[in-house]
């Protein structure tokens, strides 16, 4: 079942690029306009083999595993403290929530004022995305603890580290795991932002660039790598996050 | 005279005293002794589960002191007293076999004898089969079951049951009744359970505490004497409804 559904949604990436590839072929749209796929994949191709171009790519991916590498543990110990120590939790989450309401595209400006444009900016423009969608995750990891589960290991002679490790831990981890996938689905949109506003280096920039260039065939290539590479990415921490949570969406029977 | 493995004297708990003070258990004592069957009954709310906690060192009293085995209980001794939670409290995340290993795991028990063990005790509440599956793959009755191996696998001398049949249907809990009295009959442990049902109370137990609404006071220590094994007939025995009437007088007076 779970593969007809797969081969059902391959057969419709399929078709929807044959059809990019036919009215572009067949002149129904202006091929200058929509370049044909095969054209976007030949242009892809030559890019991978160019040493500018993958120079440009390291710099983003850096950027982004940086930015994440930092985020990711300031987050969770953040979300832990916030969701144990209650009586912090009550006055920092809401304020987190409210935060969370507010674009933070429109702080790049400040953020390039204060740190400059290159690589610190980026990374902590990517830090910042990633940040806050990953503390109220892990909050909300440490609130769906069941409490019964703790005293029983608690009767059970587990010590406070056990307790961490071997209650705290597996029953947070589902719930952080979702955290830190959408931190780094938005710490890419946070670098990639920075890099389309002010940039030297980096795949944003070139995007950007052949945009305004006018240059669409190039400018799909990079939409394409960049979209392949995201949705890549993500789908291998659903898998995680799917391994991890397995017994939680059983339990809660969804 | 035989030993008395929990002595309890004078316990008074009151929860939260800077906020509207709940006082839960007033002035309890009472012992019991090595290898009885003893069963807590009592409204709900008088605070059976309180003092199920205390026992275990789980929870401070406010006065008043428990002795288990010679030595005053200060916080959880799991290497006498093992605990059978009212709703079962298996980590879903562990299979039924790691659930019963977890108390030995805890404990840097090796694997091969852990394993060896809680197969063994699966197999007492008829769950060798289930071993690989996980609590949302097992009924409410058979969680309890493991919850009950669970409760043994560090072998205590003495288990608490808080309300462990509370969610099951008459006959299942019945059948479960019986099957705990046979574990107990095999390994002559020390059993302290808490139950709103009188029948089941009368049916099991040795002795019968029967508790006050809050502030939980003991009203009586009422010893039950029906022969062992029992069978499921006495339950309609005069002695047994003389025990239930007893019991149920108690409890309403106690009412006020
Ligand atoms: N952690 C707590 N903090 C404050 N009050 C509590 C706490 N635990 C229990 N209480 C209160 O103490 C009283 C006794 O509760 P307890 O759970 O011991 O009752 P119980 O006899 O086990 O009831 P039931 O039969 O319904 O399980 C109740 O009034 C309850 O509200
Ligand atoms: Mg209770």
């Amino acid at each position: 079942m779970q593969r007809t559904a797969l081969a059902g949604q391959l057969l419709f990436v399929g078709a929807v690029l044959a059809g990019w590839e036919a009215v572009s072929q067949w002149r129904w749209v202006d091929p200058s306009l929509l370049p044909p796929f095969s054209a976007v994949i030949q242009i892809l191709w030559v890019f991978l083999r160019d040493g500018a171009f993958l120079a440009d790519l390291q710099v983003t991916g850096v950027e982004v595993l940086t930015a994440f590498v930092i985020a990711a543990p300031l987050a969770i110990s953040t979300g832990f403290l916030l969701g144990e120590k209650l009586h912090w939790g009550e006055v920092v989450n809401p304020v987190i929530h409210v935060v969370l309401a507010v674009p933070q595209s429109i702080f790049l400006p400040i953020f390039i004022l204060a740190f400059g444009i290159g690589f610190l900016e980026k990374v902590i423009f990517g830090i910042t995305h990633a940040y806050f969608v990953i503390v109220v995750n892990t909050v909300a990891a440490v609130r769906a603890i069941p409490a019964p589960l703790v005293v029983a290991a608690r009767s059970f002679g587990a010590t406070p580290v056990q307790i961490y490790t071997r209650i705290y831990l597996p029953a947070m981890l589902p719930l952080v795991v979702t955290g830190l996938r959408l931190g780094m689905i938005f710490n890419i949109i946070g670098v990639l932002l920075a890099e389309m506003y002010a940039s030297r280096h980096g795949i944003g920039r070139l995007i950007f660039s052949w945009g305004e260039a006018f240059q669409i065939r190039e400018l799909l290539a990079g939409i394409l790598l960049v979209s392949v590479a995201t949705i890549a990415l993500n789908e291998v921490m659903r898998l995680w996050e799917a391994r991890v949570g397995r017994w939680r969406s059983a339990t809660l029977g969804s | 005279m035989a030993r008395h493995v929990i002595e309890v004297r004078g316990l008074t708990k009151t929860y939260s005293p800077h906020r509207a003070p709940v006082r839960a258990l007033d002035r309890v004592s009472f012992t019991v002794d090595e290898g009885q069957f003893v069963t807590l009954v009592g409204p709900s709310g008088g605070g059976k589960s309180t003092l199920l906690l205390i026992l275990a060192g789980l929870v401070e009293s406010t006065t008043g002191e428990v002795w288990v085995d010679g030595e005053q209980v200060r916080g959880p001794v799991p290497e006498k007293i093992g605990i059978v939670f009212q709703d079962a409290t298996l980590l879903p995340w562990k299979t039924a076999l790691a659930n019963v290993e977890f108390p030995l795991d805890l404990r840097h028990v090796p694997r091969g004898v852990r394993r060896e063990r809680a197969l063994a005790l699966l197999e007492m509440v008829g769950l060798q089969d289930f071993a690989d599956r996980y609590p949302h793959e097992l009924s409410g009755g058979m969680r309890q079951r493991v919850a009950i191996a669970r409760g043994l696998v560090q072998d205590p001398r003495i288990v608490l049951m808080d309300e462990p049949f509370g969610a099951l249907d008459e006959q299942t809990r019945t059948k479960m009744g019986q099957e705990l009295l046979r574990i107990w009959e095999k390994t002559r442990k020390t059993i302290f359970f808490i139950t709103h049902s009188l029948t089941e109370a009368i049916y099991l137990s040795d002795v019968v505490l029967v508790m006050s609404p809050r502030p939980g006071r003991i009203l009586d220590v009422m010893p039950v004497d029906l022969p062992r094994p029992r069978r499921f007939e006495m339950m309609g025995s005069e002695a047994f409804g003389q025990a239930r009437n007893r019991i149920w007088k108690l409890i309403t007076e106690g009412e006020g």
